[in-house]
């Protein structure tokens, strides 16, 4: 084994340079509201089918929209958050977007 | 008498006599309409081509009917937008009127055609049955599913269906509606086919529907209990809410 030449400078460029860097946006949520049309089932194949979460998360987001009246199902950046909302619709559950206070 | 959707070796299949076929194709055809496209050829095939980009150019399209709700201060719908079509595709930010139009601009165009396509795909699968046998196939199943979700959405939009509340009042009112009454023929139809839905929905997703749930049964009390205990194995927090298992219509959120 070589005995390496300890040196801490490069370990603290590396540190000093990750700092700044790691300063996240506010994420974006995408929420379902509950309405009195769609199935509690079909709500939860659309979880399945299209976050292909699995059944219990699917199952515990859909109790959420129906108990709690919305639920937040996805979170990330806006334009996947605008992404997931359009797809939703398509599906025919009420979705939106909005910035995550 | 129809029959649940079952998965069986050749893909899903539902049994649906002339007449249950013959009003679900016609309601299918409706919201179709509804849905098609809403910006038509101006003749201008540059027009055309900005108005498939969801974007229009025209003045009368920047005019905001002042009479008309905030929320709906968006410069692409028209003065005379069915207002079912909020139902079917709804504003996607609550809060932001200005956001909300954008996104409406940016995707309405799209989600018109691909709930278009969908009910295509239903439609032929409905006059392609043989007999009374409606086969859906794995790509046809979900595209089914969907037309059926937004045939149900328009139906309890015309029924005034909007929230829970409207949800149990018109159940309860059933109970003594005339004979006649449109209102009862629609309301008769629309738990009809939240039935077939739900058979769909549970051969696609592999799970069993209950013994008196693979035929149609017009006793929805009945029914209703049989669909809340089989999907709400945990009654607790459901009761919580304030909502008796048998109030509301059969499994809806």
């Amino acid at each position: 084994m070589t005995p390496a030449t300890l040196s801490l400078a490069p370990v603290e460029q590396e540190v000093t340079s990750t700092e700044d860097v790691v300063s996240p946006d506010l994420p974006w949520v995408t929420i379902v509201w509950n309405d009195p049309v769609n199935l509690m089932s079909y709500v939860t194949w659309v979880f399945e089918t299209y976050f292909a979460y699995p059944r219990a998360k699917a199952e515990k987001l859909m109790m959420d929209v129906h108990v709690k009246g919305k639920a937040v199902v996805a979170n990330g950046p806006r334009e996947s958050m605008e992404r997931d909302a359009e797809a939703l619709q398509g599906y025919g559950l009420w979705a939106t977007f909005e910035k995550d206070e | 008498m129809a029959r649940a959707f079952l998965r069986e070796e050749t893909g899903y299949v539902g049994l649906l006599d002339t007449t249950e076929r013959t009003v679900l194709y016609g309601l299918m055809q409706q919201t179709r309409i509804l849905l098609s496209p809403e910006i038509e050829s101006t003749g201008d095939t540059f027009d055309d081509l900005v108005a498939s980009m969801g974007v229009s150019l025209s003045a009368d399209h920047q005019e905001i009917e002042t009479g008309s709700f905030a929320a709906e201060a968006d410069s692409s719908v028209i003065s005379d937008r069915d207002p079912a079509l909020d139902r079917l595709l709804p504003t996607a930010h609550r809060g932001d009127d200005q956001v909300a139009a954008e996104f409406r601009r940016l995707t309405e165009e799209g989600l018109r055609q691909r709930k278009s396509g969908n009910l295509d795909i239903a439609l032929d699968c409905l006059s392609g049955a043989s007999g009374n046998r409606v086969v859906l196939d794995e790509q046809q199943a979900p595209a089914f599913l969907m037309a059926l979700t937004d045939v149900r959405l328009l139906l309890g939009e015309r029924m005034g269906m909007r929230t829970e509340e409207d949800a149990e009042a018109l159940h309860d009112a059933m109970e003594d509606i005339d004979d006649d009454d449109p209102l009862g023929y629609a309301w008769a139809w629309y738990d009809f086919l939240t039935w077939l839905q739900e058979t769909l929905t549970h051969a696609l997703m592999g799970t069993d529907l209950s013994l008196g749930e693979t035929a149609y049964d017009d006793d929805e009390d009945e029914a209703d209990d049989d669909l809340d205990d089989d999907l709400l194995e945990d009654d607790t927090e459901d009761d919580a809410d304030g909502e008796g298992a048998g109030g509301a219509p059969r499994g809806a959120v």
